[in-house]
């Protein structure tokens, strides 16, 4: 089977966010880089936080954003997680709408406390007095060798704790729409950015280029209709999901390939409906299979819609090791399109 | 005749500090008396004048962010005690709404704090950021103890503070104990002030139980900070008489070392040297101890007679 070659294995490709000829076909960092600047543009309370993001942005995220907006708004911050995160959660408490950037997602680890315990709870304890606008800016995923503390994917901790939202885009327009969303949400919401992405390129309609366009959290997108199996995947995996149900066409089984776009709020009925369809569901991840994401999207499909399942649900993520930096060994633990496909003709003879 | 000459300042503040203690004792009593449950109170007994004395260095528009002993702040920066002691009996009418031990009132600029030791420092961090962007002169203070100097959240607040010039304050009521530790035990610098040069930020020392000097010390940060130079850490030296949290008989200190603070009570100090100064009778202490025994008698009536949340509510007030 042909696997999807749209995507960076490089690590670190930094350069200029939007060169002329993404016009055309944006970047997916192109895309979340227009986004902000068009937000920031609109509304003077917005800023920026986090490493690098002013003078060498290491993913080419905020390129040219300094220079429009200044290192005011576009603020460096030394290598202090803590007190960045925290002094958005202050800023977005004081009326400012700070979006932050961590080099690598996986370094939320060391200010969660920040985030679950106070971004997220400071409304609930103070009664609503308080409301915590921010986004946190998180690269995400495995792929490219940057070993096992830059490689995860690490919402389920996040979807697990009260008062988070959480963004998965996985095109250049979801990367826009969803960032736009997040930056007008007036709760904290995570973005999640896999790293395989940035510099992929995309086809967008025209409403791409219309500053008020926004993509609605919580409502999934089904991004290929089928009639035997529901696959629901996110990120890079998405597209693989894609290609192996274009393959699997070729065999007679036909696949249905949901995007949930935001896991908080997570949009139930869509995926629901779909199963009620198709009676089979795979979900695919690059999340820790233990309490991860994928057992989620299935105990909220089997508790509304047990009566519909021709078979059992299955998963596909990684095991529960960490994401190895050897390449061979990376691939070993991640899904890929072989295995999505393995799993999708264990469902239809299930 | 005669009214307590609350139009003193120094008056004013011997009232906040009194009216602190009454408020405070009020609710260790409900928890006596099994009234309320849950989490032991933890007072402020014998450190009323850090917060008395940096909140009337403060003005309008100034946020203070709150430790778990956050009370003290609270009642000093004019919050009504009945809904202070509303929302320490979990009830409807307190300013939370029954959700928090930590008392917020966002319109008087106390966001209540402290459920994770040294969380409210960054925070703080970010509200002096915010004002600064704003191009505001307000500034933010953080309360936090002893044992919150030793968090990595108080470290990389100080660095951020210092490079990005915040308006804010750094103001380390310490108290001598992180619950059972001594700060002999927990802390081999000199002093917690003295790490300010580290940071590159002034460093102030003040007693914490002379109201007068903790409120010169924040004013002189309050100004600096609203001259847009920047932040400044105060540590204030002050005894916990009533241990971590009301039940804890404090054991685990040396013999004599608790009665020997209760005569640096800072409320006592203040009232005799008004005294000798000629400036409050005993007739107008007693008078001033009256009324606030009748105010807060009746804060406590209001919050006994405020209706819990309702169930339903437990799920209100998440999102945005």
């Amino acid at each position: 089977m042909k696997e999807t070659a749209m995507f960076d294995d490089r690590l670190f490709r930094p350069g200029a966010a939007a060169s002329a000829d993404e016009r055309e076909r944006p970047s997916f960092r192109a895309a979340l880089n227009a986004a902000m600047r068009e937000e920031m543009r609109r509304d003077p309370t917005i800023f920026q936080m986090g490493e690098d993001i002013a003078l060498a942005s290491p993913f080419g995220v905020t390129s040219g954003l300094a220079a429009e907006f200044g290192r005011e708004r576009i603020r460096d911050a030394p290598c202090s997680e803590v007190a960045v995160l925290g002094a958005a959660v202050g800023a977005a408490i004081g009326g400012m709408r700070p979006i932050v950037e961590f080099q690598f997602g996986d370094f939320l680890s060391v200010a969660v406390d920040q985030l679950t315990h106070q971004a997220a709870m400071l409304r609930y304890l103070t009664g609503g007095q308080v409301k915590v606008p921010l986004v946190l800016r998180l690269p995400c995923g495995a792929g490219q060798g940057a070993g096992s503390q830059h490689s995860q994917s690490l919402y389920s901790w996040f979807v697990h704790a009260p008062g988070i939202k959480v963004a998965l885009p996985a095109t250049a327009l979801d990367a826009k729409g969803l960032m736009k969303t997040a930056i007008r949400d007036d709760n904290p919401v995570l973005v999640f950015e896999h790293k395989q992405l940035y510099r992929s390129r995309w086809p967008v309609p025209a409403e791409y280029a219309d500053p008020d366009f926004v993509i609605p959290f919580g409502q999934a997108a089904i991004r290929r209709a089928g009639r035997d199996v529901t696959v629901v995947a996110t990120l890079t995996l998405l597209h693989h999901a894609l290609a192996v149900a274009e393959a699997l066409a070729d065999e007679g089984i036909s696949v249905e390939v949901i995007d949930p776009r935001t896991l908080v709020p997570f949009d139930t009925e869509t995926v629901v409906q779909s199963v009620r369809r198709t009676g089979r569901l795979l979900v695919v991840d690059e999340a820790y299979l233990p309490c991860g994401i994928q057992a989620e999207v299935i105990a909220l499909v089997v508790e509304r819609a047990f009566d519909a399942l021709k078979t059992a649900p299955r998963r596909l993520g990684n095991p529960g090791v960490p994401v190895p930096f050897a390449p061979p060994l990376e691939a070993a633990v991640i899904p890929d399109g072989r295995r999505i496909a393995e799993v999708i003709r264990a469902l239809m003879n299930g | 005749m005669t009214t307590a000459p609350l139009s003193d300042e120094r008056v004013a503040l011997l009232r906040t500090m009194m009216l602190i203690r009454a408020v405070e004792n009020a609710w260790a009593e409900a928890y006596f008396a099994e009234e309320i449950t849950g989490i032991p109170p933890s007072l402020s007994t014998g450190q009323e004048a850090v917060a008395a004395g940096a909140c009337a260095a403060l003005a309008d528009g100034d946020f203070v962010f709150t430790t778990h002993r956050g009370q003290a702040p609270q009642i000093a920066r004019g919050l009504d005690p009945r809904r202070v002691l509303a929302e320490l009996y979990c009830r409807r009418d307190g300013y939370n709404k029954g959700k928090s031990y930590h008392v917020t009132d966002v319109s008087r600029g106390v966001i209540g704090m402290g459920g994770v030791v040294p969380a409210q420092i960054p925070i703080a961090g970010g509200m002096a950021l915010a004002q600064k962007l704003r191009g505001s002169d307000r500034v933010s203070l953080a309360f936090f103890g002893d044992g919150a100097s030793n968090e990595g959240a108080f470290h990389e607040t100080a660095n951020l503070a210092a490079m990005w010039t915040l308006p804010l304050i750094l103001l380390c009521e310490n108290n001598g104990y992180c619950i059972t530790q001594s700060v002999s035990e927990a802390i081999k610098a000199p002093s917690i002030a003295s790490r300010a040069a580290a940071y590159g930020l002034p460093g102030l020392y003040v007693d914490g139980n002379d109201v007068l000097a903790v409120r010169d010390a924040v004013a002189e940060a309050v100004a600096h900070a609203r001259a847009g130079k920047g932040a400044t850490l105060i540590e204030a030296r002050t005894e916990r008489l009533a241990g971590h949290l009301c039940h804890d008989r404090q054991g685990y200190r040396p013999a004599g070392e608790v009665d020997a603070a209760w005569r640096g009570c800072p409320i006592e100090r203040l009232r005799s040297a008004l005294q000798e100064a000629g400036i409050l009778d005993a007739d107008a202490h007693a008078r001033l101890q009256a009324g606030i025994a009748a105010q807060v008698a009746d804060a406590v009536a209001f919050a006994r007679a405020s209706p819990f949340p309702a169930s339903h509510e437990a799920f209100e007030d998440l999102w945005a």
